[in-house]
């Protein structure tokens, strides 16, 4: 996939990201909310949110980085992507 | 309760409770009634041309049902089932227990959780084709394919939450012969997970797990059990030996289907185990631990589902093509033909919902997690159907415990209960439908 070919920023990931959540939330979200707070992730988009970020961005997100606060927001989310796409072998 | 005799973990269990010998069905003569089919295989499809169907208007794929992994080594493994099944499910199924050493047997060769990454001793195989393998075991013995759903299901927990250590460690022994079931449930926690009382503490560099499960499948037979419960305000899974100090596994007897899966309930007073036994995901809210290690096993059950529509078309068609009544075969008759046409466009369903979820998950996609609610829903609700339309083709010549169809009809009405009730199923589904069309 094209995600791979180039080094990901921060905004590229982050329009990434906002644009899922609001294809799926059917609203507009803004990267600071608090998703799980705001109660917009049900148990199965908070899987298909973890899958998604894996597959749209080529990185793998092992047992350790698997934390609420990775996932809180679309800016948590964004630094977790480039965090693991800096690591290296990603 | 009957088999509190089981209370000693190390002792066992499986072959201690008296309450599994069925003294109603010890009829000698024969054991496995009907149970003809030892080498069950995917029946030739006449129609097979017709088979091959457009997904999402993307590619052309075919869903003919043989088996499709590659290399022969994966190729074996169906052979490899049916050889080491043989006839006996019926009988598994009347006793109420697998023999070990087959168990054993099936996770030395990686059959239990065939989609373990090979770096870590396992087959890989694809989802596609670790499911067409689900299926194939579904249609000769749902108990095994039982075995498969919580072995694949504790090693994918493991693979997702664990860390590095950990899935070297538990990966390694889940495939080299060790068994795993998952504990989610408890007394007070069924459809509604979030009822879950069980305490997993760090003390020092211990940790220290309380709590209560129920109805742990393979828990009978296995070496580890993954358990769920509270970590601090999130949820953890831990990996617990059943031979641990303060374990206690208790079969639940006679269970209405799968009858040789090892169903138990397990009292965990106060185990004491290196911290290190906590997978490394622990603190995340309950419902994503949950629902990554559920989607595993509603995809699992769905391919069981679909075994078992296998298995009863293989029945009723042998059946109806060669009993006469009113001087021609059943199947010339068109209310019995009706029930055969049913089967066929339910298998046939079932397995294209299963292999719409199964490359959704091997392609890495989000939507195969709804895909695997939507395929277990369709799939166990048309294998509870598919069975009792077996039963009714078979009539008196399936109405006998440890008949394939009589099996298929118990065992498939359990597949509206695990993994998520159809209710719970159908909550999910609507939420799904929502969300994507309104
Ligand atoms: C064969 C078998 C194998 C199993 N294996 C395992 C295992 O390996 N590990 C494990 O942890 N557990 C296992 N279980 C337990 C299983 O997960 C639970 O039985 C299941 O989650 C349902 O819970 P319950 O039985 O307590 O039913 P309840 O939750 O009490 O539900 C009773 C009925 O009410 C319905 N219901 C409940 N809530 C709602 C709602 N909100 N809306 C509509 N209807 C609702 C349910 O659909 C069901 O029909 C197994 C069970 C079976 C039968």
């Amino acid at each position: 996939m094209s995600a791979q070919a180039t080094q990901p920023t921060r905004e590229s990931v982050s329009e990434n990201l906002l644009a899922f959540l609001e294809r799926r939330i059917k609203s507009a979200v803004a990267p600071d909310v608090d998703l799980f707070e705001a109660g917009m992730v049900s148990s199965l988009f908070a899987l298909e949110l973890v899958v998604h970020v894996e597959k749209a961005f080529g990185v793998t997100i092992g047992g350790p980085d698997l934390r609420l606060d990775n996932f809180r927001t679309v800016e948590a989310m964004t630094a977790l992507v480039l965090r693991l796409s800096e690591a290296p072998g990603a | 309760m009957p088999d509190q005799a089981t209370a000693d973990p190390a002792a066992a269990p499986e072959n201690t409770g008296p309450e599994n010998t069925a003294p109603e069905n010890t009829a000698p003569e024969n054991p496995a009634p009907g149970n003809s089919a030892p080498g069950f295989a995917a029946p030739d499809f006449a129609d097979q041309e017709i088979a091959a169907v457009e997904i999402v208007g993307v590619r052309t794929v075919d869903l003919a049902p043989e088996p499709a992994w590659p290399g022969a080594d994966a190729a074996d493994l169906a052979g490899l089932v049916t050889e080491l099944i043989g006839d006996q499910a019926g009988a598994w199924d009347l006793d109420g227990h697998i023999p070990r050493e087959i168990v054993r047997e099936l996770g030395r060769a990686g059959v239990l959780c065939a989609q373990a990454p090979a770096a870590h001793g396992g087959l890989g195989l694809s989802n596609v084709d670790a499911g067409e393998l689900t299926a194939h075991v579904g249609a000769l013995c749902s108990s095994t394919r039982s075995l498969m759903t919580s072995q694949g299901m504790a090693a994918w927990t493991v693979e997702r939450f664990g860390d590095d250590a950990q899935r070297a460690e538990y990966l390694g022994r889940l495939t080299a012969g060790e068994t795993a079931g998952v504990a989610f449930s408890e007394p007070g926690a069924g459809s509604d997970l979030s009822g879950m009382a069980t305490r997993i503490e760090t003390e020092g560099d211990s940790v220290v797990v309380t709590g209560q499960k129920v109805w742990v499948t393979g828990a009978a037979y296995a070496d580890l059990l993954v358990v769920f419960g509270r970590v601090g305000e999130g949820a953890g899974a831990v990996l617990v030996p059943t031979d641990a100090p303060g374990v206690t596994v208790t079969r639940v007897p006679d269970p209405l289907g799968c009858r040789a899966a090892g169903h138990a309930d397990v009292l965990l007073d106060g185990v004491r185990l290196p911290a290190d036994h906590v997978l490394a995901g622990a603190g995340l809210p309950l419902e994503w631990l949950v629902t990554s290690a559920l989607t595993y096993g509603r995809l699992s059950v769905a391919w069981g589902c679909v075994g078992i529509l296998r298995g009863c078309l293989a029945e009723t068609t042998r059946h109806a093509r060669t009993r006469q009544q009113f001087g021609r075969p059943l199947a010339d008759h068109q209310l019995v033909a009706r029930h055969l046409a049913e089967l066929h466009v339910a298998e046939r369903a079932a397995t294209a919902l299963c292999a719409e979820a199964a490359r959704g998950r091997d392609a890495g996609g989000p939507e195969h997690v709804s895909a695997a609610v939507t395929a277990k829903h369709f799939a166990a609700g048309a294998a509870v159907r598919g069975a009792a339309s077996a039963v009714q083709v078979l009539a008196s010549a399936g109405a006998r415990d440890g008949h394939p169809v009589a099996r298929a009809h118990r065992d498939a009405k359990l597949m509206e209960i695990i993994e998520g009730s159809t209710e719970i199923g159908q909550l999910l589904l609507a939420d799904h439908a929502l969300a994507v069309w309104s």
